[in-house]
């Protein structure tokens, strides 16, 4: 079926699609193609249609739910659901993982489609084959470890597995590095390489934009649900690509305002913390403050222990060792998360999915979840202050959808990560702790963000903000403490901190 | 429910009420099941049996109003039945045995359901057992406890022939021009609140609900509110339970819709560690809500010992499976997170009219249980199958 390498041949074609929602339209007259082999990216805000573009072409969008023609392979084709998209040899890996954590490597690649004799699953089989699998594609993994004892990136490899183990052709990445630290989005930009040799056309949505252009052939820009542009990647650059995805170009792209510090919020004082089953502490002699007016940031690779650090303050993880942790100088003597945010710390979570939204309910709802005490007269929630407050609220974070009533679950991630940020900021918290706070938004909704910081620390308040991306870390802290391996590998200002000597500090300990 | 799906719509954005079969689900199976009953026995309708069913009602519902509050934060509660055995029969015994006054007999019962729940609910969260466990013991353990009480005899709730406070909970109806008072003062209260928050929803600048669809919202309740309470005329007046039933369904109305607790409810059953992220108790939340639920098992235990007549050592039984049915044929999720008031009051009204349309046509109990045990497949069948649609 595939034409030799020199004569590339069109191997999905998108012809004028377009996919209305009630009120509102995703994709407008989209047309697109994918040469084999290619890695094609796309780049556009949040809403911009990627996610919807995605779904059609996986199935999860129905053929009829859309107007408009997909081919492939030269066919016209019309999926009714996810496993008609998988047979033609199309596969998602998705930006929130998919796997049963307590599955092995192996029976997760095969889920589905073990290898059986008659009925019985045909265990041999399948490690033999899981293994095969791995040698093909040069990747390393043990097929018989649980999948909850591996780390982030390690599982993003087993997802590419599993599709590739049903005969896939066309890969499609929704994010695929939103969780990984660099050495790990290293190793998956590699993989993808491997993939373009053996012929697998990838489709390849991130907004960051140096992996694009270090891995991409062809830029396809969405905005507004239209396609703006495609480039070949060597006759293009980065400012072009940002200024057909947003319209306008970025100047000031880290807007820190720094404010005068003030007086400590919080100290951490050689705090050491462990998780059962671990022989070696997860956190090892932590010190470091947070001061009024000041944005501290925390940097690290992925499992250097800042989530953890966070999620310790706040009572949610670990076994204290040793150490202490001091609010406006007084210890801080309760480890419940309930008493803990009373102190005036509140965290919003990385994982946004898991703690940090209620899914089914609307915005309203979760806005005011942690706040309700506010409206409460009498023990009765105050409709009206309550419904007023999160207007306000929606203005001013610019949240984008019809009203307060909307289910989050249908928002984009930008506005998902809003509602967060809301959330956290009704509560008016003295040392807000921002875990990842733009991971997976875009450009647009990054800079909302980071004048929502510039806000916090004009009125005093503290920020901890924890940050995989280096040029945000230096762009928006006053100053750094870098984590290396649970241990504290460097603490720099604003003024010393350069890629390279925070990168040397994360990997100090490892 | 309706309030905060229908009236917080932001300004400029056209109001749109949705209606989907979903809603009318529930109202579609109900019609049906009274019209095969009406055609097949000309009693179902009368007064006499509406009054009784209403009774019926009451018992059920109210046990089935407690157990929502369990269900919303992902919690079942499988001792209830038993519970509501063991307080009836403690109370009956107390009455009788220790002619102890009634009041007191209860009040006793009450205590007595909130600090033992209570304690379940603090078994389930502080030692991390679910839910299903920790009451699938309280079970057996209340049943054992309640035969021991009452000696495995017959307990009248009265000693003598006089009636107290207990025996009339569910033999008392009030007199005919309370019934018209009553509906008078809720009907008022309904139009007077719905009236007021339209117009603070105005001020703020948010947009109300269509006039004319609230109109016949509200006209289409007070009818029915009207005509069930001429009915209930008809035969003796408005029975007390099911102005116990009422006021209870309103109770929990308000603390599930208006209250942070209430709030907290759905966050914890939807995503337990989102609200423990955002600083909800959750902890406290949950042993609150069994606390209550015990208060709730105690009023069940004592209406159903007093339906009776006596405490016997068959009371309460299989009522925990009614009240979960109720509640998830009236659209409660048993994951958590999702359910209302008004949904479980149509649950516990399916589920008391086939028994009580069963027991007319003298069905025999074999097929009763066979009956009711499908229509509760077929009532969350639907449920699901209309949930995938509209999604």
């Amino acid at each position: 079926m595939s034409e030799p390498q020199k004569n590339p041949q069109k191997i999905l074609q998108i012809d004028h699609l377009t996919k209305k929602f009630p009120g509102a339209i995703a994709l407008k007259d989209v047309s697109l193609d994918l040469i084999e082999g290619e890695v094609h990216a796309l780049c556009g805000e949040n809403g911009a249609g990627k996610s919807t573009l995605i779904k059609i072409l996986s199935g999860i969008y129905p053929h009829g739910s859309y107007e408009g023609e997909i081919e492939l392979f030269g066919q016209r084709v019309q999926f009714q659901n996810i496993s008609d998209a998988q047979k033609a040899g199309i596969a998602v890996i998705y930006q929130e993982l998919a796997l049963i954590r307590e599955m092995t490597v192996a029976e997760n690649i095969f889920l589905g489609h073990e290898p059986r004799n008659a009925f019985i699953i045909d265990w041999n089989l399948l490690y033999s084959n899981a293994r095969n699998l791995m040698q093909q594609f040069g990747l390393e993994l043990d097929p018989a470890e649980r999948v909850r004892d591996l780390g982030v990136g390690q599982q993003q490899l087993v997802e590419i597995l599993k599709a590739l183990s049903k005969k896939s052709r066309i890969l499609l990445l929704d994010e695929p590095t939103a969780a990984l630290a660099e050495s790990e989005v290293e190793i998956l930009l590699r993989i993808i390489r491997t993939l373009k040799e053996r012929n697998i056309t990838c489709v390849y949505i991130s907004h960051k934009l140096d992996e694009v252009f270090s891995i991409a052939d062809r830029i396809t820009v969405l905005r507004d649900g239209k396609s703006i542009v495609t480039l070949p990647r060597a006759q293009t650059n980065k400012n072009e690509v940002i200024r057909h995805m947003v319209g306008r170009e970025i100047q000031d792209f880290f807007p820190r305002r720094p404010t005068e510090a003030g007086p400590t919020l919080l100290k951490i004082e050689d705090l050491s913390v462990g998780e059962q089953g671990k022989q070696r502490p997860v956190l090892d002699h932590i010190n470091l403050e947070v001061r009024a007016g000041e944005v501290l940031g925390l940097g690290g690779l992925m499992g250097a222990g800042r989530t953890e650090l966070l999620m310790h303050i706040l009572g949610l993880y670990g076994q204290r060792l040793g150490g202490g942790i001091l609010v406006d100088g007084k210890p801080l003597v309760t480890n419940l998360p309930s008493e803990v945010i009373k102190n005036g710390l509140f965290l919003a979570s990385e994982d946004r999915k898991r703690f940090g939204l209620v899914l089914t309910k609307s915005i309203g709802f979760n806005l005011s979840l942690a706040s309700l005490k506010q409206f409460t007269r009498n023990k009765l929630i105050d409709h009206n202050s309550e419904m007023q407050t999160n207007q306000s609220f929606i203005k001013s974070l610019a949240i984008k959808a019809p009203n307060q009533e909307t289910q989050v679950m249908v928002l984009s991630g930008g506005n998902q990560q809003k509602v967060v940020l809301g959330k956290a900021l009704m509560t008016h918290p003295r040392v807000m702790l921002l875990d990842e706070p733009t991971r997976g938004i875009d450009v647009g909704a990054k800079v909302e963000v980071y004048e929502i910081i510039n806000k916090l620390t004009a009125e005093g308040k503290g920020v901890i903000l924890v940050s995989s991306e280096l040029p945000e870390l230096i762009g928006m802290s006053d100053r750094i403490v870098v984590l290396s391996n649970g241990r504290i590998g460097g603490v720099f200002t604003r003024k010393e901190a350069t890629q390279e000597a925070l990168m040397t500090a994360a990997m100090k300990y490892h | 429910m309706g309030r905060r799906h229908l009236a917080c719509y932001k300004k400029g954005v056209h109001i749109q009420t949705k209606f989907s079969i979903r809603d009318f689900s529930i109202g579609i199976a109900l019609v049906l099941i009274w019209i095969s009953f009406a055609v097949s026995t000309d009693k179902f309708l009368g007064a006499r049996n509406l009054s009784l069913l209403s009774i019926e009602l009451a018992v059920t519902a109210t046990l089935a109003l407690g157990m929502l509050l369990v269900l919303l934060p992902g919690m079942i509660d499988l001792s209830v039945g038993s519970g509501v055995g063991l307080i009836g029969g403690i109370a009956s015994v107390l009455v009788f045995r220790q002619h102890f006054p009634a009041p007191l007999a209860m009040l006793i019962g009450f205590i007595f359901g909130i600090v033992v729940w209570s304690l379940m609910g603090k078994l389930i969260t502080g030692l991390r057992i679910p839910a299903f466990i920790i009451t699938l013991g309280g079970l057996l353990v209340f049943k054992g406890v309640f035969w021991l009480v009452i000696r495995n005899e017959t307990v009248p709730v009265t000693a003598g022939t006089q009636s107290n406070v207990y025996s009339l909970l569910t033999t008392y109806y009030f007199p005919k021009w309370i019934g018209y008072l009553l509906a008078a003062l809720v009907s008022s209260a309904l139009i007077f609140s719905k009236i007021r928050s339209r117009r603070q929803l105005r001020k703020h600048g948010f947009e109300v609900e269509d006039t004319e669809i609230m109109f016949m919202k509200l006209f289409i309740s007070l009818q029915a509110l009207f005509l069930a309470v001429i009915v209930m005329n008809q035969f003796r007046g408005i029975p007390l339970a099911v102005v116990i039933l009422s006021a209870l369904a309103f109770i929990v109305y308000v603390i599930t819709q208006h209250t942070p607790f209430g709030r907290y409810l759905y966050a914890i059953g939807d995503n337990e560690e989102a609200a423990v992220v955002s600083g909800i108790p959750v902890q406290k939340i949950i042993v609150g809500a069994y606390g209550i639920l015990g208060a709730i098992v105690a009023l069940t235990g004592f209406m159903q010992t007093a339906y009776s007549g006596a405490s016997t050592t068959t009371v309460g039984d299989l009522m925990e499976l009614d009240a979960i049915a109720a509640c998830v044929i009236g659209g409660t999720s048993l994951k958590g997170g999702r359910g209302t008031v008004l949904g479980v009051l149509f649950g516990a009204l399916i589920m008391t009219s086939l028994l009580n349309g069963m027991t007319l046509l003298a069905v025999s109990p074999e097929m009763k249980f066979i009956v009711r045990g499908v229509v509760l497949i077929l009532a969350v069948g639907m449920d699901v199958t209309l949930a995938r649609k509209t999604t």
